[in-house]
C-alpha cells in the first residue's frame, strides 16, 4: 500500500444531511413525506409501556399461587387506582375476609398462577422525538420513525458530553487560539451555542450553565477538568446520556490545543444562525462522534469544499495527534516508504512533517491525522 | 502494820505458788508453755474490717515444728487449742459497751495453728489481743499480750489484685482501641469462618433446588446462651432467605424460643425488604421431649428433603442424629454449638461447623457493628497475652524440672514463682526473686 | 460436510475481526502442516461495503499473491479444490466482527446457576452483557429495566437443578416477557432465548415466553444438580443460534457461510477450542491472554477445566481510559521509573481514547503505555480468578481431621504454581519493540509462580487453529506446535516474601546452559538462553519460599529458552513495590536494567 489512509473528522460547509429519527417502540409519525420540520418540532410520539411492578400476591394474601387468579378483584387488562382493592382473601364463612389495597396506580397485565405473581404496569410514559434539524421530510417509516434531510454545514468535534440540543450560534471568543474563561460568558448568551477558541476551563462550563448556554463548543481541555465537571473519571468514551443541562464539544482533543482555524472560520461565517448540537460520542465498533449541524439556507456556500480524508501526499496539511508533538500543525515534506526506528523501539511506517514552526520532525504514520487548508 | 501484814500475805502465798510448782506432788497442775511473738496487724488491701492475728506455737504444741525431736512434750501439758481474746480500747468516738470494753473471747483455734483473722471489728476502733494456750484438761497457760494495740483501716486499693487491675486495663485498652479502629473505618480482619461464609450457600442451594431450609436452634431454652448464639445466626439465615426468597423451616423443642425466633425472622424479612413472604407459621413448637423432638425433626428431614440443614445452639445426644439424617438426605449441614462432647460429630457429618469460640464470635462476624467486631478483637489479644505469659511460665516450669537444680532461687525459680504467685496469684507486686514470699495454695 | 482428511494440503483460515480480516494458508510441507503465508485487509462489515466478504476476498487475495497461488476465481469466491498451484482444499473462518456475539444470561442464584450460564455463554465465545439473577440485589422493576435497556443478541435462561425450583426460573421468564428487550438488529428480529434450566420447569417456560417476538429453545439443564456442570448442550445451542440468527444478519455472511467448510465460529470461542486441545494434548495447565483495544480476553485450563472471561472495558486504546481509572494513576505509575505529570499523562491517556490508532512514538510514552498494559492485565486476570471457581452450593464430604481447615466451595482454581504455559497475544504484548518487555509485562501482571514458559501467539493465528481443530485436530497440532507459538522463554519464580537483599534461592543450570547462582529477594535476573535451547534447573529455595515443592523444599525443573531467555525472579509473590514514590523508582530502574527491557531501545535511538 502506497497511501495510508488517516483519519480525519468531517468539517465541511455544504453537504446533504440526513438524519433517521426513530420511536424506541412502534408509534406514531406526526409527519409525511415533503413535509418541512423544524429543529424544536415533534415529529414522532408514542407511550412507552410504563415501569413494571411484580406484587407477590399469593404471600401477601398468604394463600396458594393457584388460588390468586380466583381472588383478584381486578382481572387482567383492568386499570386500577393507587389504594384500590385488587384482591380480597375467601375468609372464613365468607367473614374476615382480608383485602390488599394496590400500592401503585397501573394495569393488571398479568396473574401467574405458579409464582402467584402479579404483574402491575404502571401508566404509559410519553415518548416524543423531535425533529433535531431544520429540514425536509424525505421518507417515513410507518409506526416507527422518519427521514430528515436537508443541506447543512457540518462540523464533527472528537468529544463531547450532553445531548441533543439547538440554539442560536454566539461567539465567545475573538480569535481560535484564544482560551474561554468564565469572563467570556456573558448573560445574553442563554439559549445560544457559544464557540471558543482553545481550551475550555472546567470555570467557564459552570458559568454557562449558570447563564443557561446550550452548548459549549471549544477546541479542547483538560481531562481534570473534565473530570471536575462531571464529578467522575470518565473511564469508557460512551457519552450523550449525561444530564448536566448543558452540551459540551471539543473539536481536537484533550489539553490546551487550539480549535482548527477553518473550523472557527465556518462557525464565525455562521453566527447567528440556528446550529443543532449533538455531544454524544461512542469510540467503539460503530464510532459516533459529537457534531454540529447548520442547516443551509438559500445561497449559502453554493460551493461545497472538497471532503477531507484521503491519502497522504506531500504538501498536504496535517495535525499531529500524538505526543511528543501533540497538536502541532505541519505539512508532509517527506513520505519515506522504509519503516523507521521510533523513539520507543518499534518499527512503524513514518512521515516527515514540515511544522509551522519551520522545524522538521518525523512521526509515525498513525499519528497524524489530514486536516484542510 | 497493816500494810506490813499485807505484804507478809502477799510474800506467803506466792512462796506457796513456788512451792507448789516446784514441788513434786503426784497431782501438779500442769499449764501448757504459752504462745509467743503475739503480732496483730491490720489486714492489707481489704475495707477495714479484719485484722490479722499471728503467734509462735507454744513449747507444749506437738504441731511446733520447732521443737527437735527428742523433745517430748508432757502428756498433760498438750497443746489443744488457742483462745484469742480481745478487748477495745477506742471506739473511734463510738460508744463501746462494757463486755467489749473488756477481754473476752472471740475465737478458739485448734492447735497447729499459728494466725487467725478476726473479721468482726470495727473499722478505726483500736483493739488489743491476746492470746493463751489451752491444754486437754482445759488448763491455760499464761496471755501473751501483743506487743500494742491495732486499728482496722481500709486502703483504696486492692494491691493484692494489682496484676488483676493490669490485665484488665489492657483487655480494656485492647478493646477501646479496636473498637475505636474499626470506627473510624479502619478494616478489622476477622479470620473467614468458612461456615458462616457457607450459609449464603447453603440458602442458594436451598433456593436452586426449590426445598426449605431447615434450621434448628438447639434444644435448651431461650436463657441459654447458646440459644442466643443460634438466634443471631437466624437472623442471617432468614435475611439471605428472604432475599434469595427460599422457605426457612424453624422448629423449636421451647415455646420461647419459637417466639423469639418468630420475632428474628420477622425482623430479617423486613431488613431484607420482603415483609410480605414472611410465614410465622413456619416457626414452630415441636414439643419439650428431647427424643420426641428428634423424632419430629428427622420426620420432617426425610419426607421434606430440606437443602440446606442448619444447627445452631446447644445440643445434647440428638446431635448425631439430627446430622446424619441430614447428610443421608445429600443436604449442605452447618453446625454451631460449644458443647464439646457433641463437635466430633457435627465435624464428621456436616459440611461445616463453627467450634465453641468461633459460634459465639459469629454475631460480631455476622452484624459486621464496629463494637462487635472490635471487641471481638481486643479479647482476642487478650487472650493471645494470657496464653503467652502461660506458655512462658510452662517453659520456666519445664526448665527448671529438667534441670532438676535444687536451688530454688536461681532466676528459673524466681521467674516463675514470681508468675505464679505475682502475677496469676494474690501477692501484687511483691518483689521479684523473692524467696521471701511463701507460696500459699491459692493459684488462679 | 465429510472431508477426508488424508487429502487435505491446502488450507486456507481467515478470521474477520472488527477492523482486520486476517487471512492464513496453511501448507503440508514434507508430510507436516505449516503455515506458510499471510496476509490482511480491512474488514468490510460496516457501511459502506457492508459484506464482509469483500474483505475476506480482499486478505486471501494478498496471501494468494505472496504465495504465488491462485486461491480465489474471479467472482471473489474461494477456490477449492486445490490443484498443484491453486486453490484449496479447506476454507474455514472465525468472526468478531460488529461486536461478536452479545449474550444476556440470566439464572436463579448469580453464584450458582446464573454463573454456569455465564461460563456457557463466554465459553461459547460470547460478550455477557449481563446476569440477571434473583439475588443481585435489585427489585424485579430495576432488573426489567435493565433488560430493556441491553439490546442482546440472545439470552439464556438457566436456573433450578432437575426437580427444583420451578416459581424461581418462571420468575425470570416474568420478567423478561414484559421487557421486551429491543435486539441490536431491528424489530423484525426474532429474540433467540435458549432454556437450560430446569426440565420440570420447561413447560411453563415456555408458556411464559410464547410470544411472536420470542425464538424459544430448550436444551438440557446445565446445572442437573448442583454437584454436577452441563455446559456441552447450551454452548452447543449458542453455537447453532448465533449461525442461524446473528450471522444471518450481518452483513455478507451468508455468502462466507457458504464458502466455509466448517461452521464460522465466533473467534474468542475458537481461541479457547485450540488451549483446550494443547492442554489436553500436552497434558498442561494453560492460560492465555488477549489484550485488545476494547476488551481483554483471559482464557485458562487448569486441570482440563476451560474457563474464558472477558473484562470488556480494560483495553489499551478505546479503554485505556477505563484502566487508569479502574486501577488508578498511582498504580500504573509504580511501573514508571521517572516521574510524569499526572495532568499531562490525562491529557494523554484521554487523547489515545479518542484517537486509537495512534501508537507511541517516544520512549516514555511507550514505557506509560506498557505500565497501563500491566494494570490492565492485572485487573482481567483478578476478575478472572474470581470467575474460574469451581461449583458453589456443593455438599462437602467432611473427616474429623478437617476440623480445622474447613474451606468453603466455590474456590478458584486458577493456581499460578501449577500454571505451565502462559501465551500472550495483542497488540501491546505482540508488538512490543523488545521481547524482554512482553515478558516483563507477563511476569508483573500475571505473577506466575514456580516454573512457567512464557510464550507470545506469533501473529494471532490462534482464532484459524481453534476452528481447525475442530475438524483438522492433527493440523492444528503441528501448526501450533512449529508456527503459532514464540517461545519467550521460562520464568522461575519464587512464592513468598522476605527481607530485602536476604537470600531467596540458590539455584543451579545443567544442560545446554550450565551455570549457577544464588536469586536476593527483590532480585531479578535475565539468563540468556536461545530458543530451542534446554537445561534443568535445581532450585533450593530458602525458608519462606516455594517453588513448586513446598515451602523451602528443593525443587527440580525442566527449563527451555527462547528470544528472552531465563528469568529467576526473586521478587516474591504476591509481587509488591514500595509505597514510597522515590524507592519504587528506583526498584523498578534496577528491574529493568536487569531485565535490559529498553537498553535496545536506547542504542537504536542513539544509532538512529
Amino acid at each position: 500500500m502506497a497511501h495510508a489512509y488517516t483519519p480525519g473528522l468531517k468539517v465541511t460547509n455544504r453537504m446533504t444531511y440526513s438524519v433517521i429519527r426513530m420511536l424506541p417502540i412502534k408509534g406514531d409519525v406526526m409527519v409525511k413525506v415533503g413535509d418541512n420540520v423544524n429543529a424544536n418540532q415533534i415529529v414522532a410520539a408514542t407511550y412507552m409501556p410504563g415501569d413494571v411492578y411484580p406484587l407477590n400476591m399469593a404471600n401477601l394474601l398468604a394463600v396458594p399461587p393457584k388460588d390468586v387468579a380466583s381472588l383478584m378483584l381486578r382481572k387482567e387488562g383492568e386499570k386500577v387506582e393507587k389504594g384500590e382493592a385488587i384482591a380480597e382473601t375467601a375468609g372464613l364463612f365468607g367473614k374476615f375476609k382480608k383485602k390488599y389495597n394496590s400500592p401503585y396506580s397501573g394495569t393488571i397485565e398479568t396473574v401467574s398462577d405458579v409464582t402467584g405473581q402479579v404483574i402491575l404496569r404502571g401508566p404509559d410514559i410519553p415518548v416524543e422525538v423531535k425533529a433535531y434539524v431544520t429540514g425536509a421530510v424525505t421518507a417515513v417509516n410507518p409506526e416507527i420513525g422518519c427521514t430528515i434531510e436537508t443541506d447543512v454545514a457540518f462540523i464533527q468535534g472528537i468529544f463531547g458530553i450532553g445531548g441533543e440540543t439547538c440554539g442560536p450560534i454566539k461567539f465567545a471568543v475573538e480569535n481560535c487560539d484564544e482560551a474561554i474563561s468564565a469572563n467570556n460568558i456573558s448573560e445574553d448568551m442563554k439559549g445560544c451555542v457559544v464557540i471558543g477558541g482553545a481550551r475550555i476551563s472546567v470555570e467557564s462550563i459552570e458559568a454557562a450553565r449558570k447563564v443557561g448556554v446550550v452548548a459549549l463548543i471549544g477546541g479542547g481541555m483538560d481531562d481534570q477538568d473534565l473530570r471536575d465537571f462531571l464529578g467522575y473519571d470518565l473511564g469508557v468514551a460512551i457519552t450523550g446520556s449525561e444530564k448536566k443541562g448543558i452540551t459540551v464539544i471539543v473539536t481536537e482533543g484533550f489539553g490546551d490545543i487550539t480549535m482548527a482555524s477553518r473550523t472557527f472560520d465556518l462557525l464565525k461565517k455562521f453566527e447567528g444562525k440556528e446550529a443543532s448540537v449533538n455531544g454524544a460520542t461512542q469510540i467503539r465498533a460503530g464510532v459516533m462522534r459529537p457534531e454540529i449541524i447548520i442547516p443551509l439556507e438559500a445561497g449559502d456556500c453554493e460551493e461545497e469544499t472538497e471532503q477531507v480524508g484521503g491519502y497522504l501526499e506531500i504538501g498536504l496539511p496535517l495535525r499531529i495527534i500524538r505526543d511528543p508533538y501533540f497538536g502541532m500543525l505541519g505539512t508532509v515534506s517527506a513520505l519515506p516508504s522504509e519503516p523507521h526506528v521510533l523513539g520507543s523501539g518499534s518499527k512503524a511506517r513514518v512521515l516527515e512533517v514540515k511544522l509551522s514552526s519551520g522545524e522538521s520532525v518525523i512521526v509515525p504514520r498513525a499519528n497524524v491525522e489530514l486536516i484542510e487548508a | 502494820m497493816r500494810i506490813r501484814n499485807i505484804l507478809a500475805v502477799v510474800v506467803a502465798m506466792s512462796m506457796t505458788c513456788f512451792a507448789a510448782a516446784q514441788s513434786p506432788s503426784p497431782a501438779p497442775s500442769l499449764v501448757p508453755e504459752p504462745p509467743t511473738d503475739l503480732i496483730v496487724a491490720d489486714t492489707p488491701d481489704d475495707a477495714g474490717n479484719s485484722v490479722e492475728v499471728h503467734w509462735n506455737l507454744s513449747e507444749s504444741d506437738v504441731f511446733n515444728t520447732l521443737l527437735s525431736d527428742t523433745q517430748e512434750v508432757n502428756p498433760q501439758q498438750i497443746v489443744a487449742t488457742y483462745t484469742v481474746e480481745r478487748k477495745v480500747t477506742d471506739g473511734n468516738g463510738n460508744e463501746v459497751s462494757d463486755e467489749d470494753a473488756s477481754w473476752r473471747k472471740v475465737s478458739e483455734i485448734g492447735a497447729g495453728e499459728s494466725q487467725w483473722t478476726d473479721r468482726s471489728v470495727n473499722l478505726g476502733w483500736s483493739y488489743d489481743y491476746r492470746v493463751c494456750a489451752v491444754d486437754n484438761q482445759g488448763d491455760k497457760s499464761t496471755w501473751c499480750n501483743a506487743s500494742g494495740s491495732v486499728t482496722p483501716v481500709m486502703q483504696m486499693f486492692n494491691m493484692s489484685k494489682a496484676w488483676l487491675a493490669i490485665w484488665m486495663l489492657l483487655f480494656g485498652a485492647f478493646i477501646a482501641y479496636f473498637i475505636n479502629c474499626a470506627r473510624s473505618g479502619k478494616k478489622l480482619w476477622v479470620r473467614k469462618i468458612a461456615g458462616l461464609e457457607a450459609i449464603d450457600e447453603a440458602v442458594g442451594r436451598a433456593t436452586e433446588m426449590g426445598r426449605p431450609i431447615l434450621f434448628v436452634a438447639g434444644i435448651q431454652d431461650i436463657n441459654e446462651i447458646q440459644t442466643l448464639a443460634g438466634l443471631t445466626v437466624l437472623s442471617r439465615v432468614a435475611k439471605t432467605a428472604a432475599e434469595y426468597g427460599a422457605q426457612i423451616e424453624v422448629p423449636t423443642c421451647r415455646s420461647l424460643v419459637m417466639a423469639a425466633a418468630r420475632e428474628t425472622v420477622e425482623a430479617a424479612y423486613l431488613a431484607a425488604g420482603a415483609p410480605d413472604s414472611y410465614q410465622p407459621d413456619r416457626i414452630h413448637y415441636l414439643t419439650d421431649e428431647q427424643f420426641a423432638f428428634v423424632a419430629g425433626v428427622t420426620g420432617y428431614m426425610v419426607r421434606e428433603e430440606p437443602a440446606a440443614c442448619i444447627y445452631m445452639g446447644g445440643f445434647y445426644a440428638e446431635s448425631l442424629i439430627l446430622a446424619e439424617t441430614g447428610n443421608h438426605i445429600g443436604a449442605i449441614q452447618v453446625a454451631g454449638t460449644a458443647m464439646p462432647s457433641q463437635l466430633p460429630f457435627f465435624v464428621a457429618s456436616c459440611d461445616y461447623t463453627l467450634i465453641g469460640e468461633e459460634f459465639f464470635a459469629a454475631s460480631a462476624y455476622l452484624s459486621g457493628d464496629p463494637l462487635q467486631i472490635g471487641s471481638l478483637k481486643g479479647q482476642d489479644y487478650g487472650k493471645f497475652l494470657s496464653v503467652l505469659v502461660l506458655i512462658i511460665g510452662i517453659f520456666f516450669a519445664t526448665t527448671i524440672s529438667m534441670t532438676e537444680s535444687d536451688e530454688s532461687d536461681g532466676f528459673g525459680a524466681g521467674a516463675l514463682n514470681y508468675i505464679q504467685n505475682n502475677i496469676l496469684g494474690n501477692e501484687g507486686f511483691g518483689s521479684f526473686g523473692g524467696g521471701d514470699t511463701d507460696i500459699e495454695g491459692d493459684d488462679s | 460436510m465429510t472431508i477426508d482428511l488424508e487429502n487435505i494440503n491446502v488450507i486456507l483460515a481467515t478470521d474477520c475481526g472488527s477492523t482486520t480480516t486476517k487471512a492464513i494458508l496453511i501448507e503440508k510441507v514434507d508430510g507436516t502442516y505449516r503455515q506458510t503465508y499471510r496476509g490482511e485487509a480491512p474488514t468490510t462489515v460496516e457501511k459502506p461495503f457492508a459484506n464482509v466478504t469483500i474483505g475476506v476476498t480482499n486478505a486471501v487475495t494478498e496471501v494468494g499473491e505472496l504465495a504465488g497461488r491462485q486461491l480465489t476465481n474471479e467472482d471473489g469466491t474461494i477456490k477449492t479444490p486445490a490443484s498443484d498451484s491453486d486453490g484449496c482444499d479447506m476454507y474455514i473462518s472465525t468472526s468478531s466482527a460488529g461486536g461478536g456475539l452479545q449474550m444476556m444470561v440470566a439464572g436463579v442464584i448469580a453464584e450458582m446457576t446464573a454463573a454456569s450460564a455465564k461460563r456457557a455463554a463466554l465459553g461459547a465465545g460470547a460478550i455477557v452483557m449481563d446476569v440477571i439473577s434473583s439475588n443481585d440485589k435489585r427489585r424485579p422493576h430495576e432488573q426489567i429495566q435493565r433488560i430493556r435497556e441491553l439490546r442482546p443478541d440472545m439470552i439464556l435462561i438457566s436456573g433450578g437443578t432437575d426437580g427444583g425450583t420451578t416459581e424461581k426460573v418462571v420468575q425470570l421468564a416474568e420478567l423478561i416477557a414484559p421487557a421486551k428487550p429491543q435486539p441490536r438488529f431491528g424489530s423484525e428480529y426474532e429474540m433467540p432465548i435458549i432454556f437450560a434450566g430446569n426440565k420440570m420447569a420447561s413447560g411453563e417456560v415456555e408458556a411464559t415466553l410464547q410470544e411472536d417476538w420470542i425464538d424459544l429453545a430448550v436444551v438440557e439443564n446445565l446445572r442437573p444438580t448442583l454437584e454436577q456442570e452441563n455446559l456441552g448442550p447450551a454452548r452447543d445451542k449458542i453455537h447453532d443460534v448465533f449461525l442461524e440468527h446473528v450471522m444471518a444478519h450481518a452483513p455478507g455472511y451468508d455468502m462466507l457461510m457458504d464458502w466455509t467448510d466448517a461452521d464460522i465460529m465466533p473467534t474468542p470461542g475458537a481461541v479457547g477450542n485450540i488451549l483446550q486441545t494443547i492442554a489436553k494434548k500436552e497434558n498442561i495447565n494453560v492460560v492465555g491472554v488477549d489484550i485488545g483495544g476494547a476488551t481483554t480476553d483471559v482464557f485458562s485450563v487448569f486441570d482440563e477445566t476451560f474457563n474464558r472471561t472477558v473484562s470488556a472495558n480494560l483495553g489499551m486504546s478505546y479503554s485505556i481510559s477505563n484502566v487508569c481509572a479502574e486501577a488508578t494513576m498511582p498504580n500504573v505509575l509504580r511501573w514508571v521509573q521517572f516521574d510524569m505529570d499526572e495532568r499531562q499523562l490525562r491529557n494523554r491517556v484521554k487523547n489515545k481514547m479518542i484517537r486509537p490508532t495512534t501508537i507511541p512514538q517516544s520512549l516514555e510514552s511507550l514505557i506509560f503505555e506498557q505500565a497501563v498494559a500491566r494494570e490492565a492485565l492485572r485487573l482481567a486476570y483478578k476478575q478472572h480468578k474470581e470467575f474460574a471457581t469451581t461449583l458453589k452450593g456443593v455438599q462437602q464430604q467432611r473427616t474429623v481431621g478437617d476440623t480445622f481447615s474447613q474451606q468453603t466451595g466455590g474456590n478458584t482454581i486458577v493456581d499460578n504454581m501449577k500454571l505451565n504455559l502462559l501465551v500472550a497475544s495483542g497488540g501491546v504484548l505482540s508488538h512490543a519493540p523488545s521481547m524482554n518487555q512482553t515478558a516483563m509485562m507477563l511476569i508483573d501482571a500475571f505473577e506466575p509462580e514456580g516454573c512457567t514458559n512464557l510464550a507470545k501467539d506469533s501473529i494471532f493465528m490462534m482464532p484459524h487453529l481453534g476452528v481447525l481443530s475442530a475438524v483438522h485436530p492433527e493440523a492444528a497440532a503441528q501448526v501450533f506446535e512449529r508456527d503459532c507459538l514464540i517461545y519467550l522463554g521460562t520464568c522461575i519464580a519464587a512464592k513468598g516474601l522476605g527481607k530485602e537483599g536476604k537470600p531467596c534461592f540458590s539455584w543451579t543450570l545443567s544442560g545446554d546452559v550450565a551455570t549457577s547462582g544464588t536469586c536476593n529477594f527483590g532480585d531479578i535476573e535475565l539468563i540468556e538462553m536461545g530458543p530451542k535451547e534446554t537445561a534443568t534447573i535445581v532450585c533450593e529455595p530458602a525458608r519462606g519460599f516455594d517453588l513448586g515443592a513446598g515451602n523451602g523444599k528443593k525443587v527440580t525443573h525442566e527449563v527451555c529458552g527462547g528470544t528472552v531467555g531465563l528469568v529467576i525472579d526473586g521478587r516474591g509473590r504476591p509481587l509488591g513495590l514500595p509505597e514510597e514514590r522515590q524507592q519504587c523508582q528506583q526498584t523498578i530502574a534496577r528491574w529493568v536494567e536487569n531485565m535490559a527491557l529498553y537498553k535496545e531501545m536506547e542504542e537504536a535511538v542513539v544509532s538512529a
